[in-house]
């Protein structure tokens, strides 16, 4: 690869408050990193409160998917991930573009639809063309990226976790999720296959730490079926200190936690910490390069103990 | 007493019975006040048997609109039909597994990928699933219909497709009103359906030697539910809904009345898959039962049909299943389509818009009858409503060109015979060779100027004769 490879202590704590004791619930989880050529997972574990054995598989777009069925009565219920992650730069690309042709018999063609949160609309399509004209090319994809951050304002709280593409675009405002769910439209619109990506931002720069949320990006696909990773909210492509979790079509498809209870409770918003520590190369050194199933042992020995 | 020229499915250009018919039609002529006995007769039946189709209203469901007139299916002309409606059924279930395997059909371009994939049928969460026995449509419903005296298909059912107990009904009802005409007419049997749909649920059980079996029903609020009650109570199979089924550790279990946990090997379910597992599909499901998809994963339950048939079942994927026959069987197609239109290929949509008045317009993800416009009867303003509402949606819908159904005589409630529109569901069930039961459910139009023959939508029934020779 040649280039240096940084490795981040991602810390990924999920609180689940019910206003009423829960006798069951069933969860998936997928809050383990997604590697790549450039990514690669040293460490995982996944710890749930109160304890239950998660079973893993690997889903239709090729993520981790953790399944914990929490049978103990709770009124709080909440999953801990410690996950080491050691990424160098990805490859900044430029991509062939698709002709019609190929994409329709191309499995990536179903990057190119919509999807159940991106409609593809007269009104992302038109927003694409007001910028670029007729140009469907790479310089077109980059130029739009670097656009929609200074077209649209960065703002927390302004939108929430179901919010539209419309919503976005009628409020002026939104977060990631809002930013990378309107590119993936207008690329789509343009003949461009692209995938969500949901992740987190390390630290960059003279910090070491970083502390907030998740965050979320796009990747495209090239007519030589290469993906390439691009951060609508930054206007840029991915470097080193995006790391990804999950991809899909869109938000829908990697949701961090899809649960179901039973019991009376009303449903509870998940409350949600993230702490991204880049390692020094003393800290790497200390890290236990374990295998990844890991974290079944710690939980069988959780439940042993209680 | 004449012939009306019209019932093509009966009578003869010339006015005389077709060949099939022409026993019947002279008993039926000579004796005039039988019809009306035997609709009688077979609705006090069904009424007391509470055969009803639709949802309670005020108290009770309706009964099933029953017609006393059998339409009959000469023996050469079954074997045909037979033979293409096996061939169809294979090419599906070969599409199905394609879909959730390597999708060698998209590659080669013999099914556009763009329907697939946009299509509210294909199940992600399936992919690289493999059913016991490999069959995905163990129970097909394949509407036909006779145009200018050749059989052709409407739409295929392979997700859950009703109407076999209103069949088995209707012969009930026929051979104890009129015993006379079984002995008259060499009438193929078609009371082994229950047991043979039983056997085939037995095979696919992970533990074939004690499969326990459950019919999963939605409940007494969907309009088949006599359906689940009959096919549960004959094959000896527990009748349960959603929240009977317990997933535990991956192996599925049933409580019982009084409490007590029971092992599920075999669901046959009745409920559409994308409602069988809140936790995978949607969670706003109460129909189904958590954690059920991860057991029938894991082999440790089989249902059938098996979860994500609905992408074959997608009307917008309708058009291309000639051309999956061709692909998968090396065969030509023994069977047509109505000719239909996929909306979203701008050249055939253009084509379609130019010929609206000779289009019938249909939603891909509704059945019943529901939500269908005939550009025929569309009013200038309407057109251009159909034209913007194909333009703004092309996925949702797909056309058909309007054709001619055959006619069969019906009983009117004055006493006399009219020609009405009719179609045939053959229900055809898949183990390792499809099996197709002798006859099906015929439907009728509810009154002569329709077209539409869905129950949903008032149409009744007949019952169906396959002769032996």
């Amino acid at each position: 690869m040649g280039t240096e490879s940084l490795t981040y202590a991602v810390s990924h704590r999920t609180t689940l408050r019910y206003t009423e004791s829960v006798g069951l619930s069933f969860n998936e989880v997928r809050m383990r990193p997604r590697d790549r050529g450039s990514q690669r997972t040293l460490a995982f574990s996944l710890l749930s409160t109160p304890a239950a054995v998660p079973r893993s598989r690997v889903d239709y777009f090729g993520n981790f998917v953790h399944r914990v069925d929490v049978t103990t009565p709770h009124d709080v219920l909440e999953f801990a991930v410690e996950s080491v992650v050691e990424h160098s730069e990805p490859r900044r690309r430029r991509l062939p573009e698709w002709s019609p042709g190929v994409l329709a018999n191309d499995p990536r063609l179903e990057y190119a639809l919509p999807s159940p949160r991106v409609p593809i609309a007269e009104r992302t399509d038109s927003l694409w063309r007001r910028w670029n004209g007729d140009d469907r090319s790479f310089d077109a994809v980059l130029a739009t990226a670097h656009r929609i951050p200074t077209e649209l304002r960065y703002l927390a709280g302004a939108t929430t976790v179901e919010s539209s593409i419309a919503d976005l675009l009628d409020g002026g405002a939104g977060v990631c999720q809002d930013f990378t769910h309107l590119f993936l439209a207008m690329l789509r619109g343009a003949g461009w296959p692209a995938r969500y990506v949901s992740g987190y931002l390390g630290p960059t720069g003279e910090a070491t730490v970083i502390e907030g949320q998740s965050h979320a990006w796009t990747e495209v696909c090239g007519a030589d079926g290469r993906w390439v990773g691009i951060d609508p909210t930054h206007g840029q492509f991915t470097g080193p200190h995006h790391l990804r979790l999950a991809v899909g079509r869109d938000y829908g498809d990697v949701a961090p936690h899809r649960g179901l209870f039973y019991g009376t409770s009303a449903g509870a918003a998940p409350e949600v910490s993230v702490r991204v520590t880049r390692l020094s190369h003393q800290q790497v050194k200390s890290v236990q390069r374990s295998a990844a199933v890991h974290w079944q042992q710690q939980q069988q020995q959780q439940w042993q103990v209680r | 007493m004449s012939l009306p020229e019209a019932a093509d499915e009966c009578v003869e250009p010339n006015g005389t019975a077709r060949e099939p018919y022409a026993t019947l039609l002279s008993a039926v002529l000579n004796a005039p006040g039988e019809l009306p006995r035997i609709r009688r007769g077979a609705e006090e039946r069904f009424a007391a048997r509470g055969v009803t189709f639709g949802v309670p209203e005020d108290g009770a469901a309706p009964i099933f609109p029953f017609d006393p007139l059998p339409r009959i299916i000469g023996a050469s002309e079954w074997r045909s039909l037979h033979r293409a409606l096996s061939q169809r059924a294979m090419a599906l279930d070969l599409f199905v597994s394609d879909c959730y395997g390597a999708q060698r059909a998209l590659r080669h371009g013999v099914v556009p990928g763009r329907l697939v994939y946009s299509s509210t049928g294909y199940l992600r969460d399936i992919v690289g699933i493999r059913p016991p026995r490999a069959t995905w449509c163990h129970v097909a419903g394949i509407d036909v219909v006779r145009v200018m005296g050749t059989f052709c298909v409407l739409e295929d059912n392979v997700r859950v497709p009703s109407g076999v107990a209103y069949a088995l009904e209707a012969r009930r009802a026929m051979e104890e009103l009129v015993p006379e005409w079984f002995t008259t007419n060499a009438v193929r049997r078609i009371d082994d359906y229950t047991k043979r749909l039983h056997r085939i649920l037995q095979r696919i059980a992970p533990r074939p030697w004690e499969a326990s079996i459950v019919l999963l029903t939605p409940g007494p609020y969907n309009a088949a539910y006599y359906e689940h009650r009959l096919l549960a109570e004959e094959m000896g199979a527990t009748l349960v809904e959603g929240r009977e089924l317990i997933v535990s550790e991956d192996e599925v279990y049933r409580r019982d009345a009084d409490g007590a946990i029971q092992r599920v090997d075999v669901i046959y379910s009745r409920v559409n898959s994308d409602w069988l597992d809140p936790l995978v599909f949607r969670s706003e499901s109460m129909l189904g039962a958590p954690g059920v998809i991860e057991a029938w994963r894991r082999g440790n339950v089989a249902i059938a049909n098996a979860p994500g048939t609905g992408v074959a079942d997608d009307k917008a994927i309708y058009p291309y299943v000639p051309a999956m026959i061709r692909y998968y069987l090396g065969e030509e197609p023994l069977i047509d389509n109505v000719p239909t239109y996929d909306l979203g290929d701008g050249r055939q949509r253009d084509h379609v818009i130019a010929h609206l008045e000779q289009m019938v317009f249909k939603p891909v993800d509704a059945s019943g009858g529901y939500g269908i416009h005939f550009g025929r009867l569309a009013s200038a303003l309407e057109r251009a409503e159909l034209v913007a509402m194909v333009e703004a949606a092309p996925r949702q819908w797909l056309a058909q060109e309007e054709v001619a159904l055959s006619r069969a005589l019906c009983l009117r409630s004055d006493g006399a015979l009219e020609p009405r529109a009719v179609d045939l569901r053959p229900f055809v069930l898949h183990d390792e060779q499809p099996w197709i039961s002798p006859g099906g459910l015929t439907r009728v139009a509810a009154n002569p100027e329709t077209l539409v023959v869905n129950s949903s939508q008032g149409g009744g029934s007949k019952d169906t004769w396959v002769l032996s020779r």
